[in-house]
């Protein structure tokens, strides 16, 4: 069956010219791989493309009885409460900070931890720690916020009696807002390592095994075959990563952030971003046009960006680059 | 006026005629004669939105027995469509924005459950007095005029309220009687009172927290500030708005905005008491962030005091005193001290029709026999007679022995829409005397919701409304729970927010629709 | 956890490897301890007493035995058991199909010879970025699919995600392209070169998409939440976890919460116990079900 295809793919040469001639033999010279592509292309068109103009909700005061096409135009007005509010600069500031130490330190130290278990002769440790590290991914931010506040909250904490039992004086951490950025950050890291390590990890196996033990045999220390052998190989997953992390910048983890805050404004100075902001001025006034404008809003500068980054990607390393 | 007093003795007389026919049997009714000239040969299964956990005990054997009735009665059967709690908000709305004519009957309320706002987004359909006449027609006769225009939005009835139920859920203080009297109280009767309690049971009690409260939710804030308000100016909360800020100045001029938000002192020394109860360590230094159970914790005698309503206080104190006896919970309500006290508005639970549902007389029917017939509104309300609950020689409703727990022996349809009380039973398990006494003070004092015939329009400030939403959000639960450094700053540095988030805009609009209809 | 051929042990062990090694040890345990560590408090506050956990917060030991909550999920075995069923069958299902489209996909996108490749990695890629909302979507699915209370609602969107088809992409371009080129040589179409000749030598990167898009479906409650409503008598495992434990958030942040009495609300000991349920089985298994699957994906590949 394959082969009669590619036995068709020869009678190529006899299609006849015109003015779609070169379109139409490329096509066909790409058949099969653009067949491998047709699933990924149907389903990213029924589930994703199809219902893109619904976003017009987000310029419509939406009526249920009408439906999003039916409903009256209201222009920008939906986008309005976010960039009157006086609070957005805060809000990207946080947001986008805060995604920036999730995204050198969510590659950096999974990337630290793959090269080093690499290193790791005993195979039954590899694995054992490897399934440990994913434990957190599993456990719900709510569950996640339950622990934290166990943990360090001042009168009852876990941590706290400790240190009392001690003699040392426990931090308030719930009226610090100081603090939580490090703890946002620690929280986050201790769920996604496990994860990003995998990723890395599965990098690095698919080096060629060769080269490195060429490099052994040459002498090369530890430090020497990451710096020369592993790092360069694993250059193209990261630049990937942190590319692809980019079209998200200005948005923000709801759940990690909702669950560890919640409603105590004491710290909303360091911990304030977007989505807790939308969700705070529309808890208790649904709105779908005006979540779609935000969620829009955010679409649109992380598509500047990643065109931007991606631009520069490709000219320096085409390989590298995300389309 | 004639036609309330006669719509009202009609319904008197049905009543009156069915009570003894459902004591013979259930069955004698004639439900034919419910709904003259009806055709009902289709068969019809109505599906209905109700807010509530999925049951996970006896409710679907009550189902089919309603659907069994139903069927008989009407040929119609019902089917439940459970919005959960979590996320209900989502689920709720994205239900009604569907609008694909699955859903025929909507559990809604004007107060909790955005009917006025969902109404204006075309969720529910307008009824004509000829289809409450035929396919309501107890329900309709029951209603009086004046209520059936509190229930309309330029000028259709969308909503059928429940306002033949009494029920009070007005907020305030639950606390530890006993305590209280060691204390030399006799009752709590004012937010000072509250302190001296609590400053008895901190210096007393050493491993009771006076309130442990549960900071991290948002209700709170908005029952706190609105309780001070009223309890010291005498201002009535103003319902429909998505952020607890218009409040009617009192009871004797309520069409006049309260400015306790904006100047005074009130605010200020509500501020300044909050960061003394903080200071003495009333509740826990991390309040703003603790999650857990207070109703659970009293019962265990962990805490002293709960912050909710008078409904919960009338199930909680014969709770609590069989676990703790000669606990004697208390009830300080909010507005006790200036005498403020609002009745619960009539649409604090309401059903609605789907705009399009399929099957809209037949829902409208199936309504009305649960909210009128006794047969189907004990199943509904208290379950499978004999298995959730009997009629004891009190004429209480109590339950019997193998009923443990609600969860697993009970009966749940979450009937919130249109509770009856000429059909209720007195629940055996409630300390009636203690509830009577205290809603004897309050029918002396009460007054009717004022606002009820306005049905707000934010469209033109919903900016303002947004912004002040997240003001509120963010500056209330340090005020309430004696956060800030030092509260006469922080309450200016709140007012000032409000204004830049444009709070007069908003007050000038809300203004000048009651001084459209009221003035 | 993935595989690789250990190395012959006969190379000499320098300072800086032995340190690297040391030190390797040592952060790992510390970390692997600091991940376990919330995962027994959650198994030990399951076993203890409502009352104990309220008292005195979360302990290494449960202050005051008891299985109340066990009991209480045990009451109805069926539902736990239903939900299980219904997790590992979509998570096979799904991985199984959802694998063999990204890996297709994502060796087609990698071929430098394929003109179309930066078209459809855009194409792809562009909807990680924009997504039509939540009405539009719920729309589609509820209305133009037809699919609300269906499995399908849950299966099918969770299929393919431009993350791991970019990841997939990335990783098979580390295969050396002369294995394609031979392929070619030899007459081979583009599947067959794919299926025989690439497929076996991607181990590693089938393992680890095979590995996450597998969590994704057993860590699934999104989609359950919007789309399987109470007709539907199994809910899948998280989704089941999730609503036990959000629901007492969910209201004490609404004006619901200050206006209707709840009660039934589940205790702190049951949603302990419903995480310990809902996830403790797949950690026990994990390191097995990982290693056949690995072995799995070897043999296939080689077979096929």
């Amino acid at each position: 069956m394959l082969q009669k295809r590619a036995l068709m793919n020869d009678t190529r040469l006899l299609v006849p010219t015109g003015s779609g001639y070169s379109l139409r033999k490329s096509l066909r010279q790409n058949r099969t791989l653009i067949l491998m592509c047709i699933p990924a292309i149907v389903f990213f068109f029924l589930f994703c493309y199809l219902p893109m103009p619904g976003a017009y909700i987000a310029f419509t005061k939406f009526n249920y009885n009408k439906g999003i096409f039916g409903s009256p135009f209201v222009g920008w007005k939906n986008f309005a409460f976010l960039f009157t509010s006086g609070q957005l600069t805060l809000l990207l500031r946080n947001t986008v900070l805060y995604n920036i130490a999730f995204i050198l330190l969510g590659n950096f130290i999974p990337l630290l931890c793959a090269i080093l278990l690499n290193e790791i002769q005993a195979s039954w440790f590899r694995k054992v720690t490897q399934s440990i590290m994913f434990l957190p991914y599993f456990i719900s931010a709510v569950l996640v916020s339950l622990l934290v506040y166990n943990m360090i909250n001042y009168d009852y904490g876990f941590i706290s009696n400790i240190v009392r039992q001690f003699g040392g004086a426990m931090p308030k951490y719930y009226s610090q807002p100081g603090a939580w950025p490090f703890i946002i950050v620690l929280v986050y890291l201790w769920q996604n390592v496990g994860y990003g390590t995998v990723i890395y990890f599965a990098a690095i196996t698919n080096i060629d095994t060769s080269m490195i033990e060429a490099a052994k045999v040459d002498g090369a220390n530890g430090f020497q075959r990451i710096r020369y052998i592993i790092l360069p190989c694993l250059k193209s997953t990261l630049v990937i990563l942190l590319l692809f992390a980019m079209g998200n910048i200005v948005k923000g983890n709801f759940g990690l952030f909702y669950n560890l805050v919640g409603g105590n404004s004491l710290l909303f100075g360091t911990t304030d971003i977007i989505e807790t902001y939308v969700y705070r001025a529309l808890m208790n006034n649904f709105n779908f046009s005006q979540g779609s404008a935000v969620g829009l809003f955010q679409s649109v500068v992380g598509f500047v960006i990643v065109l931007v980054a991606n631009g520069i990607v490709k000219r320096i390393e085409p390989d590298y680059s995300l389309f | 006026m004639a036609k309330k007093i006669a719509s009202l003795l009609l319904a008197f007389v049905l009543a009156l005629g069915l009570v003894p026919a459902m004591a013979e049997t259930a069955d004698a009714v004639d439900y034919t004669q419910w709904f003259p000239g009806v055709d009902t040969s289709e068969h019809v299964v109505l599906t209905w939105l109700v807010t509530g956990n999925i049951p996970t005990n006896q409710t679907n054997e009550a189902l089919a027995i309603l659907n069994e009735k139903l069927t008989a009665a009407i040929n119609a059967e019902i089917q439940i469509e459970w919005i959960e709690w979590t996320d209900w908000q989502t689920k709720y709305n994205l239900a009604l924005a569907m609008q694909d004519g699955t859903v025929d009957m909507i559990g809604t309320a004007t107060d909790w459950l955005d009917a006025w706002p969902n109404t204006q987004k075309g969720a529910f359909l307008p009824m004509s007095v000829e289809m409450l006449q035929t396919y309501c027609p107890q329900t309709y006769a029951s209603v009086s005029q004046e209520h059936w225009d509190l229930c309309k939005y330029e000028g259709d009835i969308y909503l059928i309220p429940e306002d033949n139920y009494a029920q009070w859920t007005n907020h305030g203080f639950l606390y530890r009687g006993d305590y209280a009297a060691e204390a030399g109280l006799d009752g709590i009767h004012s937010w000072e009172d509250m302190g001296v309690f609590f400053q008895y049971v901190k210096d007393n009690y050493p491993d009771v927290i006076p309130w442990d409260a549960d900071g991290s939710g948002s209700s709170y804030s908005d029952q706190m500030l609105g309780g001070w308000l009223s309890s010291k100016t005498g201002g009535i909360n103003i319902e429909g708005f998505s952020v607890p800020l218009f409040f009617g100045a009192s009871t004797a001029d309520p069409y006049t905005l309260s400015t306790f938000f904006l100047e005074g002192d009130a605010l200020v020394d509500f501020a300044t008491l909050m960061k003394s109860w903080s200071e003495a360590g009333y509740w826990r230094e991390d309040v703003l962030n603790y999650t857990g159970d207070v109703k659970a914790e009293m019962k265990e005698g962990l805490t002293a005091a709960n912050q909710h309503h008078t409904q919960t206080w009338k199930t909680e104190r014969y709770n609590i005193e069989k676990l703790i006896p000669g606990s004697d919970v208390g009830f300080f309500w909010f507005g006790e001290e200036s005498q403020t006290l609002v009745s619960l508005n009539i649409t604090h639970g309401a059903l609605a029709i789907a705009a399009q549902s399929d099957a809209p007389e037949r829902a409208l029917m199936a309504y009305d026999l649960i909210r009128n017939d006794p047969t189907f509104y004990r199943l509904v309300n208290y379950g499978m007679e004999g298995q959730q609950y009997y009629v004891d020689e009190n004429g209480f409703m109590a339950r019997p022995d193998t009923y443990l727990d609600e969860s697993v022996q009970g009966v749940t349809f979450n009937f919130w829409w249109g509770r009856n009380d000429n059909l209720e039973l007195r629940s055996a398990v409630v300390d009636w005397e203690a509830y009577d006494a205290l809603t004897a003070v309050y029918d002396a004092v009460k007054i009717d919701y004022p606002y009820g015939q306005v049905v707000f329009n934010t469209d033109e400030i919903s900016v303002e409304m947004d912004n002040l939403s997240n003001v509120f959000r963010t500056y209330a639960p340090v005020i309430c729970f004696g956060k800030a450094e030092d509260p006469v700053a922080y309450v200016a540095e709140f007012r000032q927010a409000l204004k830049d988030a444009g709070i007069d805009a908003a007050m000038a609009s809300v203004q000048a629709q009651i001084d459209a209809v009221y003035k | 956890m993935l595989r690789i051929q250990r190395r012959p042990g006969k190379v000499r062990l320098d300072g800086t490897d032995r340190f690297l090694r040391g030190f390797t040890y040592v952060v790992f345990s510390i970390f692997a301890i600091l991940c376990i560590i919330p995962f027994w408090l959650i198994i030990a506050s399951s076993f203890s007493t409502e009352a104990a956990i309220r008292r005195s917060g979360f302990t290494l030991w449960p202050a005051d035995f008891s299985l109340y909550s066990y009991q209480l999920i045990s009451m109805s075995p069926d539902q736990l058991i239903g939900s299980y069923i219904v997790t590992v069958a979509m998570t096979m299902l799904g991985t199984t199909v959802g694998l063999f489209f990204i890996s297709m996909t994502g060796y087609a996108l990698q071929r430098k010879d394929f003109p179309y490749r930066n078209g459809i990695s855009f194409y792809i890629y562009f909807t990680s970025l924009f997504s039509a909302g939540l009405v539009p979507f719920y729309y589609l699915i509820v209305k133009v699919y037809g699919l609300k209370d269906s499995y399908w609602a849950v299966l099918l969107p969770l299929l393919m995600t431009p993350w791991l088809i970019i990841l997939m992409k990335n990783y098979v371009k580390a295969i050396p392209h002369e294995i394609t080129e031979s392929g070619k040589i030899d007459g081979a179409g583009d599947f067959r070169i794919f299926w025989s000749l690439i497929l076996p030598s991607m181990t590693p990167a089938l393992a680890t998409i095979g590995l996450f898009l597998a969590l994704s479906y057993w860590n699934e409650w999104y989609y359950s939440s919007l789309f399987l409503g109470s007709q539907v008598r199994y809910r899948p495992l998280q989704y089941q976890l999730y609503n036990v434990i959000n629901k007492v958030a969910s209201i004490k942040n609404s004006l619901a919460a200050s206006n209707i009495v709840l009660n039934d609300l589940p205790s702190e000991t049951l949603k302990m116990a419903t995480a310990t349920l809902a996830t403790g089985p797949i950690i026990l298994l994990y390191p097995f079900v990982q290693r056949y699957f690995v072995a799995g994906l070897t043999v296939g590949a080689v077979k096929g």
